[in-house]
């Protein structure tokens, strides 16, 4: 019964996706990731990044002659199913390298597997460290940032201010709990005078902030990292908004920032958040960005979010690393990757041959209403340059090394 | 952890104001469930999706008519009305052929719509995130010792004893409520003495889905109305009905009582750890009375 269901399921999600021509012909990219449900909010952002710099590079002649050609499947935000998926990918449609997920536990799966298989595999949104961290390995690239990371660049950031009593609050999952670790555990090196003067944890999913906002206030931080990710950012800042929890105490979460916490909430978003983001449609103001942004709004009809540029950015760095290997091989595509820098909507990026992570900057700005747009938008935006929030690679190598 | 030092801050009262409102949802959703479950004897494992659906009508209703009070107003209306209707569908069209069959059958049904009723809210409404302000009266927050206490949860703190007025009123002072409370102790004694028990089940329903519906849309403003949400309130709702007693509506209130402050108070004393409360507190009801806090009706 289960392999029949299967069997549907696998002729179901391949109806109505290009990509079928003659292996060999083509280079033919695999996509894993969660294309049902809430995740869709990112994960639609990366394949229409993709999509639009493959057709661009396939208008262009293609790569050695060959056209980039993708199959997509669903992994339901199920590792179970996103291993079966990227294992079918390999074996049944011959895929040249894997791209994918948004789940951090589907990723690790995924690039156990790729490194047993020997497939390249592109990681796009999951933020778990480990993936190029101490789970790093020759097969696998991260595209995006991730919570250690986000975790320094936050910690820099707010190490220039003068915050002494600080609150952690989060959803009490991995992703939260690493965040807060990450800024938390950074601010206090650089700056040992803070200290932390309690913590709370709710579960994922939770619906009334309320009563966690009121028992934060009694006790009287300077500043509250909440570590939030998912359906929690804008829950919470909704509940912040109509508590007025932004106007008594000031609060960070990552990607609080970004268009796709930001733009749901129309005009009633919190003002003065603060945030990190890798990508913001209106910054930096620059030539590229704004190309960048044209073209994809004409294409889909809607602002891109970070999503739209790590989709971009993989297609550009699978073109670049196999016109430098100059031929289709999974050995030769790792070793043309690895070093390689490629402009971006917002500046170069490199792929550090270390750890195979990329080196993007990260925005940190604070939310504020907007003239020009009906949601609110980043202001007194700083850019925190990929090199200076990035383990170094002695760290990597230690990481690896346990 | 200094807890009683906690326990008599002056976030006391605040927190237990928050728990109270907190309370309010808990109860609606839960008095439905509850009901259905006395009467007809179903747990009705849909009911979270109902309230879902409740929120998910109260966004296109405020959406359609532009935000504002009175937008507000009507999918408080609307929403409800609507989830009842889809009520009215579910048990005439289904579940009143299963009564006479096991009760395995009519929860595997119900179990069977949760997952319909979640795709279907995902093929009309998309995957996405929706989300409604509160409305312009109720924004801003009241302040108690200098803890803002939200407007929209004081509305809330109205909108509870109301319910329950109106419950008791139904179910002890009407013809109706009356049929009902003695169907639910002897469906066929009603039936022998010449009542159509089916539209008795019938209005029950309506009015069961109706509170998962109200739920639904007196939340919609605090959340983010999203797939899924039905999940995390039916664990809750069935635990409070249980710890309760099964199909005791004042079961329920007390149920979503313990629930809403427990909650609420866990935090102020351990906010690490808050939210374990609630469930510490069903272990401790169930061990103590295992059939419920009230007498049960089943």
């Amino acid at each position: 019964m289960r392999i029949v269901l299967l069997f549907l399921a696998v002729i179901l999600s391949t109806f109505g996706m290009p990509g079928s021509g003659v292996a060999g012909d083509t280079v033919k990219v695999g996509f894993v990731d969660t294309y049902t449900g809430p995740a869709t909010t990112f994960t639609n952002d990366v394949l229409d990044g993709f999509k639009m710099a493959a057709e661009k590079i396939n208008a262009k002649g293609g790569v050695l002659g060959k056209k980039i050609t993708y199959v997509t499947r669903d992994d339901k935000f199920k590792p179970d199913i996103g291993l079966t998926m990227a294992r079918e990918l390999i074996l049944n449609e011959n895929v040249d390298l894997l791209v994918g997920t948004i789940n951090s536990a589907t990723a690790l799966a995924i690039s156990d597997l790729c490194r047993k298989e020997k497939v390249p595999f592109i990681v796009t949104f999951s933020k778990s460290d480990k993936i190029t961290g101490e789970k790093g390995h020759r097969y696998v690239f991260g595209m995006n940032e991730n919570t250690e990371m986000a975790g320094r660049a936050t910690a820099k950031a707010l190490a220039k201010m003068n915050f002494v009593k600080y609150w952690i609050a989060g959803d009490d999952y991995e992703y939260g709990h690493a965040i807060a670790n990450g800024v938390f555990n950074h601010l206090k090196t650089l700056n040992p005078k803070v200290r932390l003067l309690g913590q709370s944890w709710w579960k994922v999913g939770e619906t009334d902030f309320t009563p966690y906002i009121t028992r934060i206030l009694a006790a009287k931080p300077d500043f509250v990292i909440v570590a939030t990710g998912g359906g929690g950012m804008v829950n919470f800042q909704k509940a912040a908004q109509s508590t007025g929890f932004n106007r008594k105490v000031p609060f960070y979460q990552h990607t609080a920032i970004e268009l796709s916490t930001l733009m749901p909430q129309g005009p009633n978003a919190p003002e003065g958040v603060y945030g990190t983001a890798n990508y913001l449609f209106y910054y930096p103001d620059t030539k590229e960005n704004k190309a960048f942004v044209d073209e994809f709004r004409k294409t889909y009809n809607r602002y891109p979010k970070s999503g739209a540029l790590y989709g971009y950015m993989t297609a550009q760095f699978i073109a670049g690393s196999f016109e430098k290997a100059g031929k289709i091989d999974r050995e030769k595509f790792i070793d043309a990757m690895e070093g390689m820098t490629l402009p971006s909507p917002v500046g170069n990026m490199e792929m550090r041959a270390c750890d195979h992570q990329v080196t993007l900057p990260m925005f940190f700005g604070v939310t504020k209403k907007s003239p020009k747009y009906d949601f609110l938008v980043a202001s007194d935006v700083v850019s925190v340059p990929g090199m200076d929030y990035m383990p170094s690679c002695a760290e990597i190598a230690k990481a690896r090394a346990k | 952890m200094d807890f009683a030092a906690n326990l008599f801050s002056t976030g006391t009262l605040s927190q237990i104001l928050v728990g109270l409102s907190r309370t309010t949802i808990l109860f609606i959703v839960s008095s439905g469930m509850s009901l259905i479950l006395g009467v007809l004897r179903i747990p009705n494992v849909a009911h979270g999706s109902l309230y879902m659906i409740g929120a998910f009508a109260a966004w296109t209703v405020i959406r359609f008519l532009g935000g504002g009070l009175f937008a507000f107003l009507a999918a408080m209306i609307v929403a409800p009305l609507l989830v009842a209707a889809i009520g009215f569908a579910l048990e005439r069209g289904f579940f009143s052929y299963l009564y006479e069959r096991e009760h395995l059958m009519l929860l595997l049904l119900t179990f069977a719509f949760m997952l319909i009723l979640g795709d279907l809210v995902k093929i009309v409404w998309g995957p996405e995130y929706r989300s409604v302000t509160v409305p312009p009266f109720f924004q801003g927050s009241a302040e108690i010792f200098g803890l803002p206490l939200p407007w929209y949860n004081l509305f809330l703190l109205l909108v509870g004893p109301c319910i329950a007025v109106f419950l008791w009123l139904v179910i002890n002072r009407t013809n109706l409520g009356k049929i009902a409370r003695a169907a639910a102790v002897d469906g066929e004694m009603v039936g022998a003495v010449g009542i159509n028990v089916g539209w008795i089940f019938a209005f029950t329903f309506v009015l069961g889905s109706f509170l998962a519906g109200l739920g639904g849309a007196l939340i919609a403003p605090m959340v983010n109305i999203s797939l899924g949400m039905d999940h995390s309130l039916i664990m809750e709702t069935f635990l409070i009905v249980i710890i309760g007693g099964l199909g005791n509506m004042w079961g329920a209130l007390l149920g979503s009582l313990i629930f809403g402050l427990t909650q609420s108070l866990g935090i102020l004393v351990w906010p690490q750890f808050g939210i374990a409360f609630p469930y510490l507190a069903a272990v401790a009801v169930l061990v103590v009375r295992p059939r419920g806090l009230l007498s049960s009706t089943w």
